[in-house]
């Protein structure tokens, strides 16, 4: 098939997408309109099959033009109202309820369409766009006017395995960006004839494009409105000039490897089954994944296994209340951290405060607007995880710090010995890392710290762990690799390494690194094994460094 | 049986924005020439003028459904071996089984993708006659 072909269809496809979002709220005002006229009360057999026939179309067209979850919901109305017309019974009270929550669902959908589809993500229309972000997802565009600023910039994300082009002006992007878009836009504020440029050049390109690129800013301006700007137009990070460049590749990698973060886990803690269920469904519309325990008692169970972001939990529930469990969640130190939003009826705001200095962190009232819960649980779970990853974090390199990594490296023991797999343990240091610090000051330090934490997460697997202990020493974790494997790994790294760009042209001092590997067998524990790999490392020193050293060999490679 | 070419083909759907879809599909993409019908009655009206090579039968529709509109095709003379595709949303096993048996080449699932429609309906053609 020929591209202009495609690109026409896509185009014609865009606006028949367009017509379907336009008339939606009709079909679902339409829908509503028959709903209402049934009840358990008032039952009419040919309203409903009015209303099957609605839904049916519902559930039929919602994927088509990329709203699945809207389908699926439409879908499951349809069967309950299948059920109904067969045994041609009014509908009980529970039916009732069920699909009135089912048919807010709808209604929420169509009231803000593209938002929806944004998050729902247009799947019929995927293959082309996958396609293209497939054969172009290191594809950065940079635009910016000052053209050795962009030359030098270009040249630095080249290196990290980035393909650029750089525009000197954001009106050169508009068409571009739609033709083949790429992974990121990075994109100057401030041009020539407007302070602003960039910013409006974005919100134009934003207009026309359902599928967002995400965009990094580089000003020299640091004031709260062009910030403030950056972030209306939906800008994911601001950064000032003079450019700090490792953070730039940093946020474009955090950008381009996963660019879809795990989905939000939430657990509904309520008795009632239907009302749960609903909830579960609003947040499934918004691709969080929810687990519902009706029996309080089965909460530390689920709180274990499902290993959720937040819990949502019913205030009033028989036998034990919300209050109480909550404060049993917070006695136990590994779940200090994890939001609990409480639900309830309770109108009383001293009731309200009680429950939010028990433990809770928001109290939300029902009946619920669906809009309200979603807020609560998406900003919630965001600020957890960002923590979260705080603590979990080196500030430096991003890498897992110590404690965490040595508690990953028993688990990985652990389950490597019961799965009988191989597991690698790597450890790292810069060479004459304290010479590098001395002669060409803390920040050329630093700098070259973050090239080998960029490194080894370019080189190594997503599977593998990566970690800094601390100061030039680094750790990986290799699940499922035995120590020949690693070994051509990591010679493979070290080798790369001593060829990376000094941070300064004049340097002259040769910037390396060793490395020492001990592979997992049944007489190691995770100490042991890391001290394995630490005395294979300080055999690579001893053998003359920029070089990997597997534990047990460095006595022969060592000079007699 | 021998491999005929597959050119002309109608479309029946009651939904006029699928409608709109798959006429995209069939004919930017696919290359084919399309008549569209809204109604199983509308298609016994035109598929005797239009002699299509192949007829895709929406299942649920109001009035005359997909395999009701398949029987009262197979009783117009020119129509009674024209081959007929189902598309339907969320078949199951049984039920796919079940419109094979009254005579259908193949059935798509809805929602389709309409970058692949035509392809996909090209096969279910190809690996019809090569049987």
């Amino acid at each position: 098939m020929p591209p202009d072909t495609t690109y026409s269809v896509q185009d014609q496809l865009d606006e028949l997408r367009q017509a379907y979002i336009a008339g939606l709220s009709a079909r679902v005002d339409q829908l509503t309109s028959v709903w209402n006229t049934l009840s358990p009360e008032a039952w009419d057999t040919s309203a409903l099959e009015t209303m099957l026939q609605l839904i049916h179309k519902l559930a039929g067209s919602g994927a088509t033009f990329g709203f699945t979850s809207l389908s699926n919901t439409a879908h499951t109305i349809e069967r309950y109202l299948l059920d109904i017309q067969e045994r041609n019974d009014p509908l009980t009270s529970e039916e009732y309820t069920q699909i009135s929550a089912l048919m807010e669902v709808v209604r929420m959908v169509a009231k803000d369409p593209t938002q929806h589809a944004s998050t729902l993500a247009w799947k019929p229309y995927l293959t082309l766009n996958q396609h293209l972000s497939g054969a172009h997802s290191r594809l950065v565009y940079l635009v910016e006017d000052d053209l050795l600023l962009a030359r030098e910039l270009a040249l630095e994300l080249e290196q990290s395995g980035y393909t650029v082009r750089t525009f000197a002006h954001p009106r050169e992007l508009e068409q571009v960006v739609h033709d083949a878009p790429p992974a990121v836009i990075v994109m100057d504020i401030m041009f020539a004839e407007d302070r602003l440029a960039g910013i409006t050049g974005i919100a134009q390109i934003r207009q026309f494009r359902e599928v967002t690129i995400p965009v990094l800013f580089i000003s020299a301006r640091n004031d709260l409105p062009a910030r403030l700007h950056a972030v209306r137009v939906g800008g994911v990070a601001y950064f000032t000039k003079p450019i700090d460049v490792p953070r730039l590749i940093e946020q474009l990698d955090q950008l381009t490897v996963s660019p879809r973060p795990e989905p939000y886990r939430v657990l509904i803690v309520d008795d009632d089954q239907v009302l749960a269920e609903y909830y579960a469904l609003i947040l499934q519309q918004r691709d969080m994944v929810a687990k519902i325990i009706t029996d309080p008692l089965h909460v530390m169970v689920g709180l274990v296994d499902f290993q959720p972001d937040l819990i949502l939990m019913d205030l009033y529930m028989p036998d034990w209340n919300g209050l109480e469990l909550a404060a049993v969640i917070r006695q136990q130190q590994t779940f200090v951290g994890i939001p609990i939003v409480f639900l309830s009826t309770e109108t009383n705001l001293d009731k309200q405060l009680a429950a939010i200095k028990l433990g809770g962190d928001d109290f939300l009232t029902k009946p619920i607007q669906p809009e309200r819960l979603i807020a609560s649980v998406v900003a919630r779970v965001q600020r957890s995880r960002t923590l979260q990853s705080y603590m979990m974090r080196d500030g430096l390199t991003g890498l897992l710090n110590h404690t965490t990594m040595k508690e990953l490296l028993s688990t990985e023991v652990a389950r490597a010995q019961r799965q009988a797999t191989p597991l690698t343990l790597a450890i790292l240091d810069i060479d004459n890392f304290k010479q590098v610090n001395d002669t060409l000051g803390h920040t050329a330090g630093d700098w070259v710290l973050k090239r080998l934490a960029r490194l080894l997460q370019q080189r190594l697997r997503a599977t593998d762990i990566i970690g800094r202990y601390g100061g030039d020493e680094f750790a990986v974790i290799l699940p499922n690799t035995d120590a020949m494997v690693a070994r051509q790994i990591f010679e493979e790294i070290c080798q790369d390494f001593a060829h990376i760009q000094q941070p300064d042209d004049s340097t002259t001092i040769p910037i390396t690194c060793s490395c020492g590997i001990a592979a997992f067998s049944d007489d190691h524990d995770s100490n042991s094994l890391n001290e394995a790999a630490d005395s294979a490392l300080y055999g690579a020193k001893r053998a003359g460094r920029n070089r990997v050293v597997p534990a047990g060999a460095q006595e022969q490679s060592m000079p007699t | 049986m021998t491999r005929a070419a597959l050119n002309r083909v109608l479309l029946v759907e009651d939904d006029l924005d699928i409608q709109s879809v798959a006429q995209l599909a069939l004919e930017a993409v696919g290359g084919f020439v399309v008549e569209i019908c809204s109604s199983g009655s509308e298609a016994l009206d035109t598929a005797p003028k239009f002699c299509p090579d192949l007829v895709i039968l929406d299942v649920m529709m109001p009035g005359m459904n997909g395999p009701g509109t398949l029987r009262a095709l197979r009783e117009l003379p020119d129509m009674v071996e024209t081959p007929v595709i189902f598309m339907t949303a969320k078949a199951q096993r049984h039920e796919v089984e079940h419109y094979l048996e009254l005579g259908a080449l193949g059935v798509i699932t809805k929602p389709f993708d309409p970058m692949t429609l035509s392809a996909t309906i090209n096969s279910i053609w190809s690996q019809h006659y090569a049987a």
